[in-house]
């Protein structure tokens, strides 16, 4: 499902934010990345929905360079692609629906399919009571659910979350770790950057973890020891 | 969102797949339509000082454009006043006035031909001298030449016009004394240039700070608004379609504003200009000032709208984050 060839992403300053990765993430795999701030977590997030181009190497999404699609594709791939953040990216001045609703209206989808499925992952949230409410009036966690129901509510092959519970309390935590496992049991290969110890130890999924723009470690799932030490 | 609710309680039409939400492009014309009026509803603020930035911005120059439009209108009518005289010692005959006026007539630039004989000159020249008519006591008409009084054209009132339009009739046999008040018509024409070349100036550095204005105003609302962009571009959204909204947003608020700074114009006009006619005099031959042509009005709405969507475009591409 996603494979990175020997990919290394430089700033235009000359840092070095990634070098030479190399990680293979299979269709339905449930995979934490972690690591110390900088160490280009973040980037590597980036890297999968084009939203930075790397130096070098290849990023494969389902078998396709994305690296080379021309511009104007670039919509297209992200349609595939859920995103949520630790700054949840809701518009404040909308409600609950109509921040969930724009992913299908970009799909071009008609206003009683949209209402239909957005009510409904609104549900799957726990947050269906809420559609009409402005987004800057809900907790931290209803806001992460809202923008998880936003990167959802297409039913993405990949969901990518970079620190999703980094503003969150231990119950929230909780509940974004299962929205997290119920999308991936549906089939959706889930890729969370995080260095929240707590949320890695309590789902035993597999670890990449990444210091300064390297992979230096990778733990399978349910393993205990070191898989591969690079 | 009481629609919502509305929609659940009445029967809901059942779709096998995920309709589009309009068919060709009038359905996605409506849908972005749609959009960019509940965009403008969400952010009524940023909106209203947007609209109310290009109002006033256009009516500033909507001010100096009736300015200028009443100057050039009084400036047709002083040129009226540029007029050549054929003098004659004696009364022509009319067949002498036919073939002169014939001659007269085929140069180029003579708009009206009037032939002015003795005693109209004579009558003239008395109301001039109302209140001393006892210096004519005596006068016998015959003491004054007759004439030829001749307008020109709009485009042959310019001094070298004149000139040229002048040594051409003195080439006609039997005219020998023409005046057409050299000084007065060179200096006329100056002033007409001098005012042309300031109006061009001030409308000039006018037109490129309402420009300047409107267009940082417009970058600054869709600045306020980059997150909804990368939100946008962040689900999918292809370029044209999270541009088309922001782009008729732009062309909405240009248009409002420059219908409204119009009526706000012509209410000034009313209220104030107009009435006020007495004493701002620029046009001796109308009753007061005159309004924009509509042509004029046409013009400056259209301007507004361009500058609206120019403005969005030009803003969107400096922040969408595709």
């Amino acid at each position: 499902m996603i494979q990175l060839h020997n990919v290394s992403l430089a700033y235009q300053q000359g840092a070095s934010a990634l070098s030479n990765i190399n990680l293979s993430i299979g269709k339905g795999d449930f995979v934490f990345l972690t690591g110390p701030s900088g160490a280009g977590k973040t980037s590597l997030l980036r890297l999968l929905y084009r939203a930075l181009d790397p130096s070098r190497g290849q990023v494969l999404i389902d078998g396709q360079n994305i690296t080379n699609i021309p511009a104007f594709q670039i919509p297209y791939l992200r349609r595939s692609i859920g995103v949520v953040f630790q700054d949840f990216k809701l518009l404040p001045n909308r409600t609950v629906f109509e921040n969930v609703a724009i992913t299908l209206e970009v799909l071009g989808w008609g206003r009683g399919d949209i209402s239909k499925k957005t009510m409904h992952i609104l549900k799957q949230m726990g947050i269906e009571s809420k559609y009409d409410h402005m987004t800057q009036r809900l907790s931290g966690g209803e806001q992460q659910r809202v923008a998880l129901a936003r990167a959802l509510v297409n039913d993405p092959k990949i969901l990518l979350a970079d620190e999703p519970t980094g503003n969150l309390d231990d119950a929230n935590k909780n509940q974004i770790l299962s929205i997290f496992k119920d999308a991936n049991c549906r089939g959706t290969t889930v890729v969370v950057a995080t260095h929240d110890r707590r949320l890695i130890e309590q789902s035993h999924m597999r670890l990449v973890t990444l210091i300064k723009g390297e992979i230096v470690e990778q733990m399978e799932k349910e393993t205990t020891g070191s898989d591969q030490n690079l | 969102m009481n629609k919502w609710k509305k929609k659940q309680q009445a029967p809901t039409k059942t779709f096998k797949r995920p309709t589009l939400a309009g068919d060709g492009f009038g359905g996605r014309a409506r849908f972005f339509l749609s959009r960019a009026l509940s965009n403008i509803r969400q952010n009524v603020f940023v909106n209203v000082v947007t609209i109310g930035t290009i109002t006033l911005a256009l009516l500033i120059v909507s001010l100096f454009l009736l300015v200028f439009v009443n100057l050039e209108s009084a400036a047709e009518n002083w040129s009226e006043r540029v007029q050549v005289t054929v003098y004659f010692d004696k009364e022509l005959s009319p067949q002498e006035q036919g073939s002169l006026r014939t001659k007269i007539t085929a140069v180029p630039g003579v708009s009206r031909i009037t032939y002015v004989p003795r005693e109209v000159a004579f009558t003239r020249f008395k109301s001039r001298l109302r209140g001393q008519e006892t210096l004519l006591e005596g006068v016998r008409p015959e003491v004054l030449p007759t004439s030829f009084e001749i307008a020109l054209k709009r485009s042959y009132r310019e001094t070298a016009s004149v000139e040229g339009f002048v040594s051409a009739i003195k080439k006609i046999p039997g005219i020998a004394e023409v005046q057409y008040g050299e000084e007065w018509v060179r200096r006329f024409n100056s002033f007409l240039n001098f005012m042309r070349l300031i109006g061009v100036l001030l409308g000039g550095f006018m037109v490129v700070a309402v420009v300047f204005i409107i267009s940082n105003t417009i970058k600054l609302t869709i600045y306020a608004r980059r997150d909804e962009l990368e939100v946008m571009a962040l689900v999918g959204g292809t370029r044209f379609f999270i541009k088309a909204p922001f782009l008729l947003e732009g062309l909405i608020q240009g248009l409002a504003g420059s219908t409204i700074s119009v009526a706000l114009l012509f209410a000034i006009y009313e209220g104030f200009l107009h009435s006020a006619s007495s004493f701002v005099v620029f046009n001796p031959a109308s009753a007061g000032m005159l309004f924009l042509p509509v042509e004029y009005i046409a013009g400056l709405i259209l301007a507004g709208a361009l500058l609206g969507f120019l403005g969005s475009l030009t803003s969107l591409k400096r922040f969408i984050p595709v």
